[in-house]
């Protein structure tokens, strides 16, 4: 058992942190409900499938249920976790270097609007291919689709963010002239 | 983006195209610049997406994960419980059986020497008339009974005892094809991202972006190979193991490449991927995994 949990261990600091980030792209930067939502991806899976899945099944397992958290949040009223993540965002300590941590904020506020504006699946898609590189293979075994959909979804979200970035980037240009 | 390259320069960069379709895209990219800056922009998109960093303490995860132990410590002790009460009832189920059939032998044991009796051609001796008798009662259902006792719940304990070796042993049978699957997955990943390293052009501005997502997978995939290699060292498999013992190095080579890489070293890790004929020696075994797949 123990040796159980020592792998349980190793799986969790190796995806925990990539799952967060899967699931706060996905949920708008709500950080707190993404960590939220990690810890019981994680959770079910040593309640409930651990041990029983092949190697290597186990991420996309995570992905696919951690996911279907979000979607049942985003069903969910939103306000109040706004607001909640708000204050928890308010509560948080001060940054070491603030120049830094404003660009960072910035870079990751732009990457979030942009992506908020894909439809879900395509989102998702995206996500799975960038930040976790999973091939479309497996991107279609974890959101149970076919992989000539997982091409067009990322095909389709890659356009249509290229084009509201370069518009943004003319945009951005304009106000500066 | 009225070229009918661009679906195909997004699977492109994806390294989701056969090696003939790639050749033509990359041949196209470099006639066409509208396309050319296609590819730049959505190299540009994935490293902002992928330089997403989670707003994530190292505190927060420490602390979700002694949650996660401790909630699964918590919940093992009733059911260790249960356990232990499973055992007690049958325990005293077994103990009211000794007492029932102590109770009922003295009227069923005629019955068993009249049927054992004709079958044993090799004991013509009425051996049995002894045993009827009332007197040997104390002694007779003590050995005959202990027989039937020990004898009898061996099949069912069997099961009971099998059932649970077998759910511990069921994935074992599983496991090497899932972990043939896992390996044909991860060959087929490798091989990938080694033929992407070989096409990256180390003159153009993208190459940084590109080098740098050839990285990360690396790295992923340098996790994967030792487990995969794991795995096979302990199913005795000698050739996968050794394929993904000369992959592994080159794995780490390009993971550990630096933020931003000289020529020389990306020059130098191509070469030996070149000399080990690794990306052939892939795709011939991801083949053959395929195949025995099949």
């Amino acid at each position: 058992m123990a040796s159980q949990d020592d792998e349980f261990t190793m799986l969790f600091q190796d995806f925990y942190p990539s799952l967060c980030r899967f699931l706060e792209c996905l949920l708008g930067g709500r950080a707190p409900l993404a960590q939220d939502l990690a810890q019981e991806s994680f959770l079910q899976l040593h309640r409930t499938a651990w041990g029983t899945l092949p190697p290597g099944e186990a991420r996309f397992w995570l992905y696919r249920v951690a996911r279907n958290m979000a979607i049942n949040e985003f069903r969910k009223t939103h306000t109040r976790y706004r607001l909640f993540d708000r204050v928890v965002e308010a509560m948080r300590p001060a940054a070491r270097n603030p120049e830094q941590e404003y660009e960072t904020r910035e870079r990751k506020e732009l990457v979030l609007e942009m992506l908020q504006t894909l439809p879900e699946d395509q989102r998702t898609a995206l996500l799975l291919r960038e930040q976790e590189q999973l091939s479309y293979r497996e991107i279609g075994q974890v959101l149970n689709i076919s992989e000539s959909k997982v091409k067009v979804d990322i095909f389709r979200a890659r356009a249509a963010l290229r084009e509201r970035w370069s518009r943004k980037v003319k945009v951005a240009g304009a106000s500066v002239s | 983006m009225n070229c009918g390259f661009t679906e195909k320069i997004s699977s492109l960069i994806d390294g989701e195209l056969s090696p003939a379709e790639a050749r033509e895209v990359e041949r196209h990219l470099v006639m066409c610049a509208q396309c050319a800056e296609t590819r730049a922009d959505f190299l540009s998109l994935r490293s902002q997406i992928a330089g997403f960093e989670p707003s994530l303490t190292p505190a927060v995860q420490n602390r979700a994960l002694a949650k996660i132990l401790s909630m699964r410590s918590r919940e093992r002790q009733p059911a260790a419980f249960g356990f232990a009460w499973k055992w007690t009832a049958i325990g005293f189920a077994s103990i009211l059986i000794v007492a029932l059939s102590i109770l009922l032998i003295p009227s069923k044991q005629p019955q068993q020497v009249a049927v054992n009796k004709p079958a044993p051609a090799s004991s013509p001796t009425p051996a049995p008339t002894i045993a009827p008798s009332e007197a040997p009662r104390p002694q007779q259902p003590q050995q005959p009974r202990r027989k039937p006792l020990v004898r009898e719940p061996k099949p069912g304990e069997q099961f009971a005892v099998n059932s649970q070796p077998q759910r511990s042993t069921e994935p074992q049978p599983v496991r090497p094809a899932d972990a043939q699957t896992m390996t044909a997955l991860h060959f087929e990943k490798a091989e990938t991202l080694l033929r992407a390293f070989r096409n990256v052009r180390l003159n153009e501005p993208d190459s940084a972006n590109e080098v740098s997502y050839e990285r990360q997978r690396a790295r992923q995939l340098v996790y994967q190979n030792m487990m995969l290699r794991r795995e096979a060292d302990a199913n005795g498999d000698v050739q996968i193991s050794s394929v993904l013992e000369s992959l592994e190095p080159i794995l780490l080579d390009i993971a550990n490449l630096p933020d931003k890489p000289d020529d020389a070293a990306v020059r130098v890790i191509r070469e030996r991927v070149e000399r080990k004929n690794i990306v052939g020696l892939l795709q011939v075994n991801s083949t053959a995994l395929a195949r025995a797949l099949d």
